[in-house]
């Protein structure tokens, strides 16, 4: 069907002044993908389909939503109001908003699926470092537009997770108390937050959209990795990415909005993992939930701030947690990409697997001796997962990696 | 595999799958234009009371109805006089162009006053032609207007974007860009001074 519009006279005219023609065939229809990826390496076509979903959504929500704080006349304040009002008077308000709260539990389901296989099959090695280091980056302005839009609703949660996370740049020494200033706007989380939130939450897309393209820019000069890890020399080891990954992505898609478009008709709270159940409470900042913990998608760096008996040092290790991702390319030295053919690495980025997962449970749970001890031996193997990488390939016995595919 | 590719099987499913993937698209624009319709709390029935006595005689208050700006209008004797003797002027003077210049209180009897009362003209004050508020220039002849109106001015309004000009019973005059009379909307006295609007 491609081949038919660009063999039309209009697509002719704007080819030439643009180069069009070329630019798809290389980067879209005749881009040469290896032949053995498998269903991993979906979730980045997804995560893009994610983003399109958020921008446009938001968009929509962007239209009714008013970031304020004043209190409005017989009811709460103009900004929980103005959710409430999406939800009940605006046509169709209640799919759209669920649809972008759902959408951002979504974004971060599919794109933890992709950091992980890029972290099974060694796609941050050379010559993907610095595509994996954009990645990054990606994932730290996700969690800043996540953090940013859970206020915006201003419930109880929103509220007060805002309180607690502008607080932790308090514990910094000497900026500290500044940088929570500007991040307030005030004394405590108030009207001026809410009103530079809204505007940061839709600054951070427009960042990511331009980050998305040097990304995927990145990774078609260096070309995808394999579940194999090996580098691909010979044309019959390549196949077109139109049809073959076209009609496989849009598989993903569609097996994707199944799980999608079930939470977000039938279940958009999902338990109260993506809506927690105390944000439907009007924002009080006089009276402080029973329990309160992020969004599921930012728990296990809760837990490592929470392992730590300092405020500062759980600070620190909080930020080198995610800081230590961008170092993992050049602490792992080992020649061998993919970890089916390391066997020590495979039972390491296994265990590293089960580690987020249970340090996500313990930060979304109340706080107890127990759970806190749990997430202290979580927190301590999460950095040394990336520590022991320096060693390991000193003595782990990698398989023979096949010479093609 | 066969090396012929069966060419009319793949263009039905290329067609097939095209087709129902542009369906689906199009029923997912659905929500978000019908997002972008006045929501149910501003479509909900929204009537206006006003109490016309409290506008003097001669006097115009501009009131507000469903957002929308009406012009409530208290004509004296004199200037009830002033709606006869240029009906070769207007472009509709009997209000039947289209149903928004009409009403259903509008019978033959008050055609041409456009009102319920005589004395009180209410109409949606939004000028036909771009919507803009005319100034009201009640009294007739250019005395007082210059040469913001014709010389053969009956009295009523001009509006200042366009220069479109209405009588006194708000009835577009010939040459104004604007197409039709100012709307009317039903309404009915709850008591002898009590309008309710919508």
């Amino acid at each position: 069907m491609l081949n038919t519009i660009m063999k039309t006279k209009l697509f002719g005219w704007v080819d030439r002044r643009t180069g069009a023609e070329a630019i798809i065939k290389s980067q879209l229809t005749e881009y040469p993908a290896p032949k053995n990826l498998n269903y991993m390496w979906n979730f980045g076509s997804l995560a893009l389909l994610v983003l399109v979903i958020q921008i446009l959504t938001g968009i929509f929500l962007a239209m009714y939503y008013k970031p304020s704080a004043a209190f409005s006349y017989g009811s709460y304040t103009v900004a929980f109001d103005s959710v409430e009002r999406i939800m009940r008077d605006v046509n169709f308000g209640w799919l759209i908003r669920y649809m972008h709260a759902v959408g951002a539990s979504a974004f971060f389901v599919v794109v933890y699926m992709h950091i992980g296989r890029g972290l099974y099959y060694g796609s941050y090695k050379e010559p993907r470092e610095l595509l994996w280091i954009i990645g990054v980056v990606i994932l730290l302005i996700m969690q800043g537009a996540a953090f940013f839009g859970y206020l915006l609703p201003w419930g109880q949660m929103s509220f007060w997770g805002a309180t607690v996370i502008t607080n932790l740049f308090g514990a910094l020494p000497v900026i500290g108390e500044f940088l929570q200033e500007v991040l307030r706007g005030g004394f405590a989380v108030g009207d001026p937050t809410l009103n530079r939130f809204f505007s940061l939450h839709y600054l951070f897309p427009l960042l990511l959209v331009a980050i998305v393209g040097g990304h995927i820019h990145a990774l078609h000069v260096v070309h995808s990795n394999n579940p194999e890890g090996i580098d691909l020399t010979k044309e019959e080891e390549k196949i077109m990415f139109h049809p073959y990954y076209t009609v496989k992505d849009a598989f993903g898609v569609a097996v994707f909005l199944l799980f999608y478009c079930y939470f977000v008709f039938f279940n958009p709270q999902a338990w109260g993992y993506f809506i927690e159940v105390d944000n439907y409470v009007p924002a009080n900042n006089l009276s402080t939930p029973a329990h309160i913990a992020p969004v599921w998608y930012l728990t296990p760096w809760y837990t490592i701030l929470r392992s730590f008996e300092s405020k500062l040092l759980g600070v620190v290790m909080m930020g080198a947690s995610l800081a230590i991702l961008f170092a993992l390319p050049f602490l792992d030295r080992s020649k061998v990409r993919s970890a089916r053919y390391r066997p020590v690495f495979k039972q390491m980025v296994y265990l590293f697997f089960v580690t987020v997962i249970v340090l996500g449970y313990c930060g979304h749970s109340a706080p107890t001796p127990t759970l806190k001890l749990i997430g202290q031996i979580a927190t301590t193997y999460y950095f040394a997962f990336f520590l022991l990488l320096l060693v390991v390939p000193k003595f782990e016995k990698t398989k023979p990696v096949p010479e093609g595919i | 595999m066969t090396e012929k590719t069966n060419d009319s099987r793949r263009n039905f499913l290329y067609l097939a799958a095209g087709g129902l993937g542009g369906v689906a698209a199009a029923a997912a624009v659905v929500p978000f234009i019908g997002s972008m319709l006045p929501a149910a709390d501003t479509l909900a029935a929204s009537k206006t009371e006003y109490d016309v006595s409290t506008v003097a005689e001669g006097q115009l208050v501009v009131i507000q109805w469903q957002g929308k700006p009406v012009f409530v209008t208290n004509r004296t004797e004199e200037l009830l006089k002033q709606l006869d003797g240029h009906d070769e002027m207007l472009k509709d003077k009997d209000s039947t162009a289209i149903d928004a210049v009409s009403a259903k209180w509008l019978t033959d009897e008050n055609r041409k006053y456009r009102s319920i009362k005589p004395e009180y003209l209410i109409v949606v004050a939004s000028c036909t032609h771009l919507g803009c508020i005319p100034g009201y220039k009640p009294s007739a002849g250019r005395k007082e207007w210059g040469d913001s109106v014709p010389e053969n001015w009956p009295g009523g309004w001009h509006c200042p974007c366009h220069g479109s000009l209405y009588d006194l019973s708000a009835r577009v005059i010939n040459g104004s860009p604007a197409p039709y009379n100012l709307y009317l909307m039903p309404y009915k006295y709850k008591s002898d001074t009590t309008v309710v609007i919508g």
